[in-house]
Order: C-alpha cells, then sequence, then structure tokens
C-alpha cells in the first residue's frame, strides 16, 4: 500500500506498520525527509543556542541539501562537553544552564531547590518536562539526552514498530513475559524503554523479570571515578557525598562480584518457572553466552514454548574472548531459531531492526549520512564505509542531527534480498575510539586509565 | 582508513649474530600503522634462537672488559648514519610512513644516532652509574678485615626488552644500555617500530657477527599478550629482568607470566605538565618569556613523547579581568608553538580527528572555554575555571590546556608516579614546590624559559635516572664475595 508522509509531522510517522514503512519508494522518502529537515532547521535554528552557534560558525543558514545539513550535525561529544567538575560538584545551576542550550524547554524556570543528586536532578527535570537518558561512552563521562514529553508518542510508537521489525511479533498483541540482566530502573537511555512503555512492551511492570531489582544509580555512574580515586587515598569519607551512596557503591560492588553465580541461580529458576511458556529473552549477549555456555556444559538446555524470542544488544562489546560461535550457543541452549537484534544509539530516538538478512535498516523518520575522513558527505549510492551521521527526524525539543563514534558499512540502494526498502548497514559496527592502535601499539606517552572497579562490575566486565 | 595495501616489509629475527630471514615455510604476517604490512619468521619456532637458557654462557660478555664493550660500541656508531645505513633508512622511511612525526623532526632524530655512541658520553655514563670497575672487578668494599673482606661486582643478566616505538630513539637507548651491562639482551618490537632496534642490530652484525656483544643480542617482534611466546620467554630459566614500556595492557600480559626471581622494571606511560607562577602574568617581558617556554616543553617531539607538556597550571584568579590576562598568555603560547625552529617543532601532517573533534565540541561552550588552532598547527585551550579538560590524557598534535588556579598547590594532590616533567616559572617557584612534587612522585623538573630549547638539545646528563629509575644499575646482579684478604 502506498503511504503518504507529510514533512511537517514526521512524529506520526511511526504510527504506519513495518512493511508500509520500510515500502516507502526512494524518491518520495529523501525528498519528504529532505523537506522535513528543512523545516526542522528552520525552527529550531534561533531556539537553540548552540545549534545556533554551530551554525553561524559553518555559514549554514538553511537547509537545501544534506550537504549543509552533515556540517552542522552535533558530534556526539557534544551531549558531554560540559566540565565533568560541575557534575562531580553537583553544581547543578551551571549543570542545568549547559543542558539549557540543548533544548527548547526553557530550564531557567526549573526550581533546582533541594537537589542533592544528579538522579533527583534527573527527576526534577522530568517533572518538569523532560526525559533524560544518560549514556556513558568509552571515557566513562556521562552524556546527557535532553528529549521532552512532547516526543513521548512518536518514541513509543517508534519502540513498538522497531520491536515488531527486529522480532516478527507485535508486543501489543503477545505480551510476554520477559527476562533481562540489567537493573530494574535508572536512567540510562538503553534502560529508557523497559520503564516507559512496560505496558505496551510486556503488558506490564510484573510480567518483566530483571536479575536486579535495584536502581542504576546515576549519581554512581558519574561519579565512580572519583569515588575511586578518593578511596584509593583513603579519604572517600572526605568527600562532600552522601554516605547511602558510599554505602550503595560498596554493595553494588559486591553484587558485581558475585554478578556470574546469581545470574546462573536467577536463570535457573526462570528456566524451571516458565518451562513450556513463551517468552521473551534480553539482555547484553555477552550475559546470554555466558549462562548459555554454563548451561550447555551442565547437559541443560532451556525448554520454553516455541515463539519464543531472544533479543539481544550490545554485540560482545565487554567480552573480549568471546568464541566465533557464540551465537550458535545461545541459540543453541535457548533453542532459538535466531537472535532478534536492532542498533542504535542513544542521541537518535529511532533505532534500526535487523533484517531476514542480517542488515540494520533505517526507517524513515531516521536519515543516515557517510562521512569520509574529512567530514565531507560521502554520496548516498551503492555501498561506502565511514563514520555514520544521522538525522533523527522524531527530535522536535533537540536538534536530531548527530555524528556518532562508529565506523559503519552502508548500503544505499534498495536491493535487499528482504524485500525492506531503505538504507541499510552491515551488521560489523566498530567504534573509532577502539580502533586507534589497538593494544599492541606500544608508547611512552599518555595517562594510563584509573583502573575503575565499580565500573567494570557495573557494566559486566568483570 | 587505511584499507588499502601497503607495503610489505621483511623482517628478520635476529639471533645472536644470525640473521633469519622469513620464508614461505616459516613466516607470518602482521600489520602496522598507516597499513604497512610485515613479514617475519615465525616466532613460536624460534624460541631457543631468542633466549638464552644457560646462563653459563654469559662467560665471554663476563670476562670482556667494558672498555672493549665501549670500543666496540664507539665503533658501531659511525655505521648509524642515516644517509649510508639502508637498514635505518628503510626504519626510517616506515617511520614517516606511519605519520608520529613528521620529516625534519625525524630527520633530526635519525641524525642523532651516531652521536649517542660516542664514546665519552658512554664512558661518562657508565661511571656515573654502576661504575666501570664494578663490572670489571670484584670490588672490596670498606676496609680489609684480617679474615673476610666483602667484595662486589656488578654482574650482566639475561634481559627481555619490551620497547615502545612512538620515538625511535627508544630502540638504540636500549641496545646502548644493555651491552654496558655486559648482559644478554632480547628486544621484542612494538608494532608502531619494528625496525629501528633490527637496523641498528643488523648493523652490529655486519660489524662483526662474532663479537661477544653481537654474540647475545636478539631482536624479535611477537605481538603483544601471545600468551604462549610469553610463557615460553619469560621463565626464570631463561630470563632474570625485564623492562616493559607501555600502558595497562602491555603490563598485564607481562606480570599473568611473572614468577619470583624475575624483577621487572616497568616504563609506564608518563604524562607531563607545567607550572607557571604569578609573575608570569604582571610585565610583557615575563609574559613572553613563560609562554615561549612552555611552547618549547610541549612542542617538542611534537608533543609525542612523555616529557611533552600536556597540562599547564597558572597562578590566576577567574575573574574576567585575570581571564584576559591568561587569554593574552595563551595567544603567545600559541605564537610560541609558530615561531619553533622546524627542526624541534612542526606543524603536524594531518589532523588528529578525535582530539580536533574534543577541541570543537567544547568551542560550543564558551563558558567554560577559549580555545584556539587546531590539531594540525597547534592550539591553545584556556580552561575557564579551576579545572582541566577532560581529555587531557588526549591533548597531542601541540594542542596544551591552560588552567587558572588561586592558589597553585592544589594541584599537587593530581600529582603522582605517572608525572614526568614539569616544567616551571619562576625559578623561585622550582625551589618553592621541588620537595613536595618529589614526595608525590613526580620525576623531573624544568625551567620555563626561551633558553630551554639549548637547554633540552643539550643532551641529557649521563647519570640521570630515567623516570624515577636507576636503570642500569637495577638491571645487573650485585653480588657478595665475602672471603680471606687476598
Amino acid at each position: 500500500m502506498t503511504i503518504s508522509l507529510l514533512p511537517e509531522t514526521p512524529g506520526a510517522w511511526p504510527e504506519f506498520g513495518v512493511a508500509d514503512l520500510f515500502a516507502v519508494e526512494r524518491a518520495e522518502r529523501e525528498a519528504v525527509q529532505l523537506e522535513a529537515i528543512r523545516l526542522r532547521f528552520a525552527r529550531l535554528r534561533d531556539k537553540l543556542p548552540a545549534l545556533r552557534k554551530l551554525a553561524e560558525k559553518q555559514g549554514v543558514a538553511q537547509i537545501d541539501s544534506l550537504q549543509d545539513l552533515i556540517k552542522i550535525c552535533f558530534d556526539h561529544r557534544v551531549m558531554k562537553n560540559y566540565p565533568l567538575a560541575i557534575l562531580e560538584n553537583r553544581d547543578f545551576p551551571k549543570l542545568t544552564a549547559w543542558l539549557d542550550k540543548l533544548t527548547l524547554h526553557d530550564l531557567s524556570r526549573v526550581d533546582l531547590g533541594g537537589l542533592k543528586s544528579i538522579d533527583s536532578w534527573i527527576e526534577r527535570l522530568q517533572d518538569f518536562g523532560l526525559i533524560i537518558g544518560t549514556s556513558s561512552g568509552t571515557t566513562g563521562k556521562l552524556s546527557f539526552m535532553p528529549r521532552s514529553k512532547s516526543e513521548l508518542s512518536a518514541w513509543r510508537s517508534s519502540w513498538l514498530v522497531l520491536q515488531e521489525a527486529a522480532t516478527g511479533v507485535d508486543p501489543l498483541a503477545n505480551p510476554l513475559p520477559s527476562f533481562s540482566t540489567g537493573y530494574r530502573s535508572g536512567h540510562q537511555m538503553a534502560m529508557k524503554p523497559s520503564q516507559l512503555f512496560a505496558q505496551e512492551m510486556y503488558g506490564g511492570r510484573h510480567n518483566l523479570y530483571t536479575l536486579y531489582n535495584g536502581h542504576m544509580s546515576a549519581d554512581l555512574m558519574a561519579l565512580s571515578g572519583k569515588m575511586q580515586a578518593a578511596e584509593d587515598k583513603g579519604e572517600l569519607d572526605r568527600l562532600d557525598i552522601d554516605p547511602e551512596l558510599i554505602e550503595q557503591r560498596r554493595q553494588m560492588i559486591e553484587q558485581g562480584r558475585r554478578r556470574p553465580q546469581d545470574m546462573q541461580i536467577w536463570f535457573e529458576k526462570l528456566l524451571t518457572d516458565f518451562r513450556g511458556q513463551r517468552v521473551r529473552i534480553g539482555g547484553m549477549s555477552a550475559d546470554l553466552y555466558r549462562v548459555a555456555q554454563a548451561g550447555l556444559d551442565k547437559g541443560l538446555k532451556a525448554d520454553f514454548a516455541p515463539g519464543s524470542l531472544v533479543a539481544t544488544g550490545g554485540g560482545m562489546k565487554s567480552y573480549k574472548n568471546a568464541p566465533d560461535n557464540w551465537q550458535e550457543i545461545i541459540k543453541t541452549f535457548f533453542g532459538a531459531d535466531r537472535l532478534h537484534t536492532f542498533y542504535g544509539f542513544s542521541e537518535s530516538i529511532g533505532s534500526q531492526p535487523e533484517c531476514a538478512c542480517g542488515f540494520y535498516h533505517f526507517f524513515p523518520f531516521t536519515v543516515p549520512m557517510m562521512m569520509g575522513k574529512d567530514g565531507e558527505l560521502l554520496p548516498r549510492q551503492g555501498v561506502q564505509k565511514g563514520r555514520l551521521a544521522a538525522f533523527d527526524l522524531l527530535a522536535e525539543s533537540f536538534w536530531g542531527g548527530f555524528v556518532t563514534g562508529d565506523e559503519v558499512t552502508m548500503h544505499f540502494d534498495d536491493d535487499c534480498p528482504c524485500g525492506w526498502k531503505g538504507p541499510r548497514i552491515e551488521k560489523t559496527i566498530r567504534r573509532y575510539s577502539e580502533m586507534e592502535g589497538g593494544d599492541d601499539k606500544i608508547t611512552c606517552a599518555g595517562s594510563v586509565k584509573a583502573y575503575d572497579e565499580f565500573m567494570d562490575y557495573v557494566m559486566g566486565a568483570a | 582508513m587505511g584499507s588499502e595495501m601497503g607495503r610489505l616489509y621483511e623482517i628478520p629475527i635476529l639471533s645472536r649474530g644470525r640473521v633469519i630471514p622469513p620464508t614461505d615455510d616459516d613466516c607470518v604476517e602482521f600489520s602496522g600503522r598507516a597499513g604497512a604490512r610485515f613479514r617475519c619468521p615465525d616466532p613460536h619456532k624460534h624460541i631457543h634462537d631468542l633466549v638464552l637458557g644457560d646462563a653459563g654462557r654469559l662467560q665471554d660478555l663476563h670476562d670482556l672488559p667494558i672498555a672493549k664493550v665501549m670500543d666496540f660500541l664507539a665503533a658501531l656508531g659511525p655505521r648509524l648514519k642515516l644517509a649510508d645505513n639502508p637498514y635505518l633508512q628503510e626504519s626510517y622511511d616506515l617511520a614517516l610512513e606511519a605519520g608520529g612525526l613528521t620529516k625534519p623532526l625525524m630527520t633530526r632524530l635519525y641524525d642523532s644516532l651516531p652521536a649517542m655512541f660516542d664514546r665519552a658520553r658512554l664512558e661518562a655514563r657508565i661511571e656515573a652509574t654502576i661504575g666501570s670497575r664494578y663490572l670489571d672487578s670484584w670490588v672490596p668494599q670498606g676496609t680489609e678485615g684480617p679474615a673476610s673482606t666483602v667484595r662486589i661486582r656488578a654482574v650482566g643478566s639475561r634481559q627481555l626488552h619490551i620497547t615502545a616505538g612512538n620515538v625511535p630513539i627508544v630502540a638504540p637507548q636500549t641496545v646502548i644500555s644493555g651491552a654496558l651491562t655486559k648482559s644478554d639482551i632480547l628486544i621484542k618490537t612494538p608494532s608502531n617500530d619494528p625496525l629501528t632496534a633490527t637496523a641498528v642490530v643488523r648493523t652490529m652484525i655486519d660489524m662483526d657477527p662474532d663479537h661477544p656483544v653481537t654474540r647475545h643480542f636478539a631482536v624479535a617482534y611477537w605481538k603483544g599478550g601471545d600468551s604462549v611466546m610469553d610463557a615460553e620467554v619469560i621463565r626464570p630459566s631463561r630470563i632474570d629482568k625485564i623492562t616493559a614500556w607501555g600502558g595497562m595492557a602491555s603490563m598485564q600480559h607481562v606480570q599473568k607470566h611473572l614468577k619470583p626471581g624475575i624483577d621487572l622494571v616497568s616504563a609506564n606511560p608518563k604524562f607531563s605538565l607545567s607550572l607557571v607562577g604569578h609573575e608570569a602574568l604582571e610585565s610583557d617581558e615575563a609574559m613572553q618569556e613563560a609562554a615561549m617556554g612552555v611552547a618549547i616543553a610541549a612542542g617538542r617531539f611534537n608533543q609525542t613523547a612523555c616529557a611533552s607538556t600536556r597540562v599547564v597550571y597558572v597562578e590566576s584568579g577567574t575573574d574576567e579581568e585575570s581571564l584576559a590576562k591568561l587569554i593574552r598568555f595563551g595567544e603567545l603560547v600559541y605564537e610560541g608553538f609558530q615561531s619553533l625552529p622546524p627542526h624541534f617543532s612542526t606543524p603536524a601532517d594531518e589532523p588528529n580527528p578525535s582530539l580536533e573533534a574534543e577541541m570543537r565540541a567544547i568551542e560550543m561552550e564558551d563558558d567554560f572555554y577559549w580555545v584556539k588552532g587546531d590539531t594540525v598547527k597547534g592550539g591553545v585551550i584556556v580552561s575557564r575555571f579551576e579545572g582541566r579538560v577532560d581529555f587531557a590524557g588526549e591533548l597531542n598534535n601541540r594542542v596544551v590546556n591552560i588552567v587558572p588556579l588561586e592558589d597553585l598547590t592544589s594541584m599537587l594532590g593530581t600529582i603522582d608516579d605517572q608525572a614526568q616533567t614539569i616544567g616551571v616559572y619562576p625559578t623561585a617557584l622550582r625551589l618553592r614546590l621541588r620537595d613536595q612534587l618529589a614526595i608525590r612522585g613526580a620525576q623531573r623538573m624544568l625551567p620555563l624559559s626561551s633558553q630551554l630549547i639549548d637547554a633540552v638539545e643539550g643532551g641529557a646528563v649521563p647519570a640521570a635516572p630515567h623516570d624515577g629509575n636507576e636503570t642500569l644499575r637495577r638491571m645487573v646482579r650485585w653480588m657478595i664475595d665475602q672471603g680471606p684478604a687476598a
């Protein structure tokens, strides 16, 4: 069926179904995308100080082509270009003033009285009308993504259409008991959907089973480096930090040490409790691999009902010596015929489902661009390898143009055998930050990153 | 992206005077920077060519007077002229391709090789550290007793050197210090410089393959973290001492195999900085002088070395008037970079994408930072508050971060054993902070001035410890012989 996408209201595009969204012809798609971007820029340019500044510097007054757009995409580092010290000192007026340049909401009107923690700051902003998601990259410094409640409905529908595309199952019609190897709550962007859309995804929070019922504290993540340094000097008690937070950190480190055993016990109980039922198994690939391998070693196999889903993310990032056949091991143990994955980045609301042929496809509401070595826009044809940039058309309250830290291989022509149209990327995605040098290049200069056992534990790398 | 195929370099294993080239039946390939590819013999098949399982075979070196060792090194020096030495030319070409340093700097470094082997320099170094008589004889200690006398001798060891590749002089330095300790030396080359050590030792083999010094050098590449190699080589029966350069990854590989009986000298990555007193902001002349000093301290080796200043703490307030002065100081540092002589420091051949992105990202935040320049010409970031940029560890390509501090001593808490070289202006400040810096782990202080080029070019003091370590003295074993007076 032919659908009609209006450039004025891209937030409504995810309301269409998977098949329709991936059937839009290229010429039509690209024309409506460019028009939507043009309108968005004209509306936001003078209202977002950070965007205005970049546009002025780059001499971009209007957008006539993606060549103009790529010059004014924010590097992903812009979402964390505040000095770490203001976060460590919990200087909320400065932090708020910093964030104010990145959102349409007038944050000068937020009452900052009585705030003691980063979590409480995030919650205060959420009461005001934003939805803040954090992300910690390879450096551990937190990014803050200021989404708005005005984007919530587009976010929800894009999330549901993503799930349906990635798994073939409409979660609204089939609310499955779901497992996740993470924490129950937290402000990390990757954890937001399971909290915001629990009703739509699982039929309610009660149907989501997490390894830990605790909260992943943004304060602990933000302050972990500082706390580790203070602890090394025996000065942890001298930091101006809520003692409760110090205790929480101690408990989480303790918990991290037990994590492999906890996960084993937790999973074995789920295997029994849900035997014969249709379930959705989620979590980090590395965790699922460990559980699967440990199970197979004991001669066990999961015995869930046919049609159960294994939906993973995170690749094998935190598990360096994974065997080549880790996916096979997960599939064998859980009795799944495939793993359902998607690719996303916290700067963008929409994410990309994996198709039957093993590519991640972009929905029309996310416009991918490929960037060459010198920041130039690579031709939008054939196969291109380079840095991924994208424009998020669902972003109405913040600037949706971002340059990621990922190297991807993009296929621009609508020729995927799966039948879905739209640009798509291969599954091999590399982070530029991890490609520089490797472990074999030895130099005398640099700074050893302080060993931060807390982050290792909570990120599951230990 | 370096996906285009680079040139294929053939790298032999060098083993005690023998050159073992890779062959089609005995080879492994690996890749380095800038897409270069290398082919070397499979090190797994040559363990016994690399290690000295029988320490008794050190006898020949032990019996050789240190003067003969120095004669040998001094004769090697003149053969290390870039213009005449094809091995060095190959290593030089590769180093240029890899792009760590620009051509004028690289040329200068290679041109400095022969002088490193100057006999007078070697002699001064050995006398100021181990002492030649300790290497050649049993030296009586204290007064001779009627029944017993204590004699001490410095004895050669079997050493593994896991070297760094960011500055090519690490390789000849390793050769010199290895030979001066009358030891058996195995050099594991890094992927970012697999050729320089090979070039120096090959020249040695061409000169005299049967000389005892040559007979105790082996050079090979294997991949860092190759646990088979590490387990085979790092055994108390085969290695006594290890010098390991590099960061956490490199150190962790080694530590896995450390056992009692193996001594580790770690040359871990260092970070250097400068401290500038309020005097520098009080007159134009002082400002000029200190700024030039900072440009030199940061610009040397184009800021690729551990001794290169990256963060500059300046005694200054953070009010608008003080910040205006600080920015003026930053402008002068930037101008200083542009005025450095090309043999000493140059613009980069290519931008540093990651650092460039960090600079462009904080440039948008003018509440917190003032940014000038880029990763080609060099640059200056002035913090408008009392804190350094969060990517200070990435500062490179002649980009410094200038940080105001009301009280300079408030930065002492950040000093630890990673602080390699600390540039200071003025002299009085150096004297005031010297001991406070020392006890926290700092290793070297340097006066910031426009004369600094001459000072750093003049060469190090022969006995200067490296990274707070008396490396030479640690790489030999010290044996006691107690017995009746002769």
